[in-house]
């Protein structure tokens, strides 16, 4: 057994889809204004990293790459139960692509002495790629799972059940590994009151890719996002009503039969 | 650019003949390729199969077959080396973003997923992709090769001529240690329904108040010869329905002639799913419910009252 489990998590600041709107004439959606929030999926990785914690001991990093708002993030995820918050930053913080997004959080890591465990979701709510998992797995050699929705720690690795399209793949894998956590793994708890006031004066570590020995250049983006639209879909937004369900009911049929969409 | 070398592999033998026909379909020079790459464990006319779907080159890997993505990766990396490929289509299925990830972060590689449309321009890689949960398209540039690009299944493209006498060429896989060890492997329940293949849908959400009232739900897809579909929490939290039913962000996508949303509010990770149906029927109590937005015929009322009249409508 790993003596004091070294615990990962990395929470993304994304786009809060549900309070993003497109303009109305170009149908364009502006990202550097848009409302952020904490990616769905980072709470469920912060809640499973938390939970193993409790259960074997050792301790929870948050780390969070992006902006200042990002420290927001990492707020809740100490208020949920991290112990230490690390915020990667710089200038260019918004043009980082998941190649410099992984490249961070593995320098970060390595800086900060090593990890057993990588906590990451299994895809953004707002990019949704489910890069950052496996890339960061790559590029440090070691191995991931990626959409585990049940994680079991053992001595020496973890043995965890992968939700694949048509099956699930129950697969063993030894530390240091990066895994990627679904939504149906765990429900992440609501924060009581104290937990925020108490995560509210945690300080946030801040680090800049230079202190992480990560050269401007690495980080120049590989993809560049160009433009996000939403396509119109024109709806009929019709009203059936009536006096009853049946009559509902045929007001209906009747149309849906004008539209030869129903036998 | 000239002389493209696009390189073609999922693990999903369909996804693979679509990703060959949409290479061949990219406006590349006489001088370019397009590879099918082809792993151990593949189905025997593998090869047979995507010549047939247009490559000009089958690239099969012998060695012992692994799930483990770090294997598939490491073989598929040796093969791209050998080829110089100028681009990596990979499919979009989970474990296709999984090895998309991992081959890039190897490599250090640009990559893109989710991608439903791309076309090669003078400055690069141009992918549609789609973003903030599925619900906006964005275009993003991949500015450097190779690109891996990991293409949504489903994607369509004409019928390309096929190759005559197409190359086959025999790899030899990098012993790369498996990172991960398969323990078990168990077959999800249901999973036989393919509702991305259904003319007509009947999706219930949490409108629904318990498992036994599903009966009301199957009679009116029965009357509509409709599959039914269902929303996140009720496959995923309540377990009242398989996974091969959920329609959504992490579930299916689906674009039947006919949708009919009952009880679904309509949440971002569900619209997603359900966008490209033709006509939208809407049922629901509350009459500002999301769902409506992106209904062609709204009805505001108790599902308990409506889905059995309709269904009574329809001759059920």
């Amino acid at each position: 057994m790993v003596e004091k489990l070294r615990i990962w998590v990395a929470v993304k600041h994304g786009i809060d889809v549900n309070l993003t709107r497109a303009d109305r004439a170009s149908g364009l959606v502006r990202l550097d204004s848009a409302p952020r929030k904490t990616s769905d999926f980072d709470k469920n990785a912060v809640e499973e990293a938390v939970r193993i914690r409790e259960k074997h001991g050792g301790s929870v990093t948050a780390i969070s790459v992006g902006g200042p708002a990002a420290r927001e993030a990492l707020r809740e995820a100490v208020a949920i139960g991290a112990d230490e918050a690390v915020l990667v930053t710089a200038e260019e913080w918004a043009l980082w692509d998941t190649r410099a997004v992984a490249r961070l959080l593995g320098a970060a890591s390595r800086t900060l002495g090593g990890f057993d465990l990588f906590l990451v979701g299994e895809g953004s709510t707002d990019h949704f790629a489910g890069l950052v998992g496996p890339r960061l797995a790559g590029e440090l050699g070691c191995a991931d799972v990626a959409y585990a929705r049940h994680l079991t720690v053992e001595p020496t690795g973890v043995l965890a059940e992968k939700d694949l399209e048509k099956e699930v793949e129950v697969v063993r894998a030894r530390f240091p590994v990066v895994v990627s956590v679904g939504q149906e793994i765990n429900t992440p708890r609501l924060p009581t009151f104290m937990a925020n006031l108490k995560a509210s004066k945690k300080e946030i570590r801040v680090l800049s890719p230079t202190q992480l020995g990560v050269a401007p250049d690495a980080l120049t983006p590989s993809v560049v996002i160009e433009r996000v639209s939403v396509p119109e879909i024109p709806r009929k937004q019709l009203t059936i009503s009536g006096a009853s369900p049946d009559e509902v009911a045929t007001r209906l049929r009747e149309a849906l039969r004008g539209e030869g969409v129903v036998p | 650019m000239t002389g493209e070398v696009i390189a073609c592999y999922s693990e999903e033998l369909t996804v693979a003949e679509e990703l060959v026909r949409l290479a061949r379909s990219l406006a590349v020079d006489e001088a370019s390729r397009v590879r099918a790459i082809v792993l151990p464990g593949a189905p025997p006319e593998a090869g047979d199969r995507l010549v047939a779907a247009g490559a000009h080159a089958v690239d099969t890997v012998s060695g012992p077959a692994s799930s483990d993505p770090h294997v598939t990766a490491e073989a598929l990396r040796a093969v791209i080396a050998e080829l110089s490929a100028t681009i990596v289509l990979l499919g979009s299925t989970k474990r296709g973003r999984e090895v998309a990830g991992r081959l890039a972060g190897t490599l250090d590689l640009p990559a893109a997923t989710g991608v439903n449309a791309l076309r090669i321009e003078a400055d690069g890689i141009r992918v549609d992709r789609e973003a903030l949960s599925g619900n906006a398209v964005a275009v993003e540039r991949i500015a450097r090769r190779p690109g891996i690009v990991a293409v949504m299944p489903g994607t369509t493209a004409p019928a390309p001529s096929i190759t005559a006498g197409a190359e086959r060429r025999q790899h030899t896989a990098p012993s790369s240690p498996a990172l991960t060890e398969l323990v078990e492997v168990r077959v999800k329940a249901g999973g036989q329904l393919e509702i991305e293949k259904a003319d007509r849908i009947v999706t219930i959400g949490r409108g629904l108040k318990k498992k036994e009232d599903l009966g009301i739900i199957e009679s009116l897809a029965k009357a509509l010869g409709a599959e039914v579909g269902c929303t996140r929490p009720l496959a995923a939290e309540a377990g009242w329905l398989t996974d091969d039913h959920w329609i959504g962000l992490t579930g299916h996508r689906v674009h039947p002639k006919l949708y009919v949303a009952v009880g679904v509010s309509g949440a971002v990770q569900h619209l997603v799913g359900m966008r490209s149906s033709k006509v939208v029927v809407a049922i629901n109590k509350d009459p500002n419910a999301p769902i409506f937005i992106q209904a062609d015929y709204r009805i505001t009322g108790d599902l308990y009252q409506l889905v059995p009249a309709i269904t009574k409508a329809f001759g059920g």
